[in-house]
């Protein structure tokens, strides 16, 4: 019975989200992975303000809870959605976000990482699964935001540098939310696309990879971390 | 209205199969024994079937979860024993590796907040994840277990049946696995038939019930024989391991050498005890908290004063601890390796 209902709820949701795309009224975002000015891609070598060269091997990260900012400050419902951003897997750079308005779009609310809900609620589905590599086992939980490469600077086992920033109990609490505005660059009325762009150039200028390499708990110097996360995100 | 009418079509398929695979599933409930309180699974999530719950039992005793297909839960978890690994003090896991801690037993996990000697997993449906990822227990992942199981012979079907569904994914792998252990009911010992008045403790076993009330209870509270906490109960660091406990996941000083309060079902066969499996015999734990307790800044309030049993008492102690042993569980062929 339960699974009729569900299936019914399902399929009126079809209904409603084809209806949606016809008159096209949903936000297309497509994420920009950048290092300062340059596009960031793996096994490239970039030089942080720190002067660390920097090699990327893995870079993967949950966006959740996409809100659209309309002219008159009004938000659109959040629909408790998690994307998993991950550099290797193109598919997962674009995605879009219902609108249910037909007002001026001016900015995006979201958050970086996985709520406190999802993260005590046991084995999950889609992005969220836990063949993600996402979740960890000893301490349950998301990784929020996971960067892993090499640089000449760590003097780690084979110059790796991890990054595995997480944790949902305060006051550890990692997740983030950032307010992204599009300050008129983003016109409405044209596409309803826009880029945002994340730019680990940002991250790494405030990183020493001499000290500061590998961080794979939560704790005090994840959430150090998980501060400048929003700093990452803007539009283009 | 084209588009609506094929909306209908679809949706009448949709019910068509949602009623012909309805008849796949066989529901199952978890019986809560007298006097047990609510259980903190959440079925809702994960309701039972008969299918899921061979599934989940299939895959518990299936070495195909780790690395190199040689070790199952049942590895270390022993049904005969409490479902733990008797006999090794540090439990071992894949190519022979040594762990950190003895292995927990299985019981009643149903009634459970949290999991792991230091409580570190918040859910039993992810709790699998540990053994399946740790380097010294199975070494896997659950990315490559998921593909194993979807190449396999046997599986695909079973998932079919369990959940409607041949497409393997790591949450229906972890729910399948919760389907089985969230079943491991422990409640028919001696102590819960004379609680309900099928049978009598013999005189010794009556007063050991006394000692046991007087002087365990607070912590290994009944019925399920725990209280779901963390404690410091009193042991030497041992410093070859220097194990924090919880403190390791609340990253808090206050929590500096505790451990989850294990539950005492069964406790006749799930030695050796504690989280380091230190003692071989009830008689070395019951002397431990006797005269054994090193204080510390941790220490369990309940221990500050040592417990000064006469041997009498302590003989008598032993009695009844014994009577929390389930026969009826530890044989239960439902719970057996999957013939």
């Amino acid at each position: 019975m339960l699974l009729k209902t569900y299936l019914t709820l399902v399929l009126l949701f079809n209904c409603l989200t084809s209806s949606a795309q016809a008159k096209s009224d949903s936000l297309l975002v497509r994420v920009q992975f950048k290092f300062d000015k340059a596009a960031l891609k793996l096994n490239s070598s970039y030089i942080s303000a720190q002067k660390d060269t920097l090699v990327f091997d893995k870079i993967k990260f949950y966006l959740s809870d996409f809100r659209i900012v309309y002219n008159d400050n009004s938000e659109s419902q959040n629909v408790n959605t998690y994307h998993l951003i991950d550099i290797e897997d193109a598919e997962s750079h674009q995605f879009s976000i219902g609108s249910e308005s037909e007002k001026e779009i001016i900015g995006l609310k979201f958050n970086v990482g996985v709520d406190s809900l999802a993260s005590v609620s046991g084995a999950m589905a889609g992005d969220l699964d836990a063949t993600k590599g996402m979740y960890w086992a000893w301490q349950s939980g998301y990784i929020n935001f996971k960067i892993e490469g090499k640089s000449s600077s760590c003097t780690t086992r084979k110059n790796k540098f991890q990054f595995h920033i997480g944790g949902y109990l305060k006051p550890f609490d990692a997740l983030r939310s950032v307010h992204v505005n599009f300050n008129g660059k983003f016109n409405g009325n044209g596409k309803n696309q826009v880029n945002l762009v994340v730019d680990l150039g940002s991250l790494f200028s405030g990183i020493s990879l001499k000290e500061t390499n590998t961080i794979v708990i939560p704790g005090k110097e994840a959430v150090l971390i998980a501060d400048e996360l929003p700093n990452l995100f803007s539009m283009q | 209205m084209k588009k609506i009418a094929i909306l209908l079509i679809f949706g009448f398929l949709t019910f068509g199969i949602v009623s012909f695979s309805k008849s796949y599933f066989t529901p199952i409930y978890l019986d809560i024994p007298k006097g047990f309180p609510e259980p903190v699974y959440d079925f809702k999530n994960n309701p039972l079937s008969e299918e899921g719950f061979q599934l989940g039992r299939n895959l518990f005793y299936d070495p195909i979860l780790s690395r190199d297909n040689t070790i199952s839960c049942a590895s270390c978890h022993l049904q005969q024993t409490g479902f733990t690994h008797v006999d090794h003090d540090l439990s071992h896991g894949i190519e022979g590796k040594i762990g950190t801690r003895n292995s927990m037993t299985l019981m009643n996990l149903a009634w459970s907040k949290t999991f792991m000697w230091d409580g570190g997993v918040n859910h039993l449906d992810v709790q699998y994840l540990h053994p399946i990822t740790s380097e010294v227990e199975m070494d896997e992942t659950l990315s490559n277990v998921v593909k194993k199981l979807q190449e396999s012979p046997k599986y695909p079907s079973l998932f079919k049946e369990a959940f409607g569904t041949d497409k393997i994914t790591g949450q229906l792998t972890l729910k399948a696995l919760s389907q089985f252990v969230v079943l491991l009911t422990t409640s028919n010992s001696k102590y819960d038939k004379v609680l309900r008045l099928e049978e009598h403790f013999s005189e010794m076993e009556q007063k050991g019930y006394a000692v046991f009330k007087q002087n365990c209870a607070s912590c290994h509270q009944e019925p399920l024989f725990t209280n779901d906490s963390f404690e410091n109960n009193g042991l030497a660091l041992d410093t070859t391991l220097n194990d924090i406990g919880r403190m390791r996941i609340t990253q808090n000083e206050s929590d500096r050498q505790k451990f989850k309060v294990p539950t005492l079902r069964n406790v006749q066969f799930t030695f050796p005890y504690m989280h380091d499996g230190r003692f071989e015999t009830l008689t070395e734990v019951i002397k431990h908290y006797n005269s054994g307790i090193v204080q510390s800044p941790t220490l369990s309030k309940k221990l500050q004063q040592p417990m000064q049993l006469s041997d009498h008492e302590r003989t008598e102690l032993v009695a009844f601890l014994k009577t929390l042993t389930d026969k009826e569980f530890l044989f239960n062929p439902r719970f057996s390796y999957p013939k």
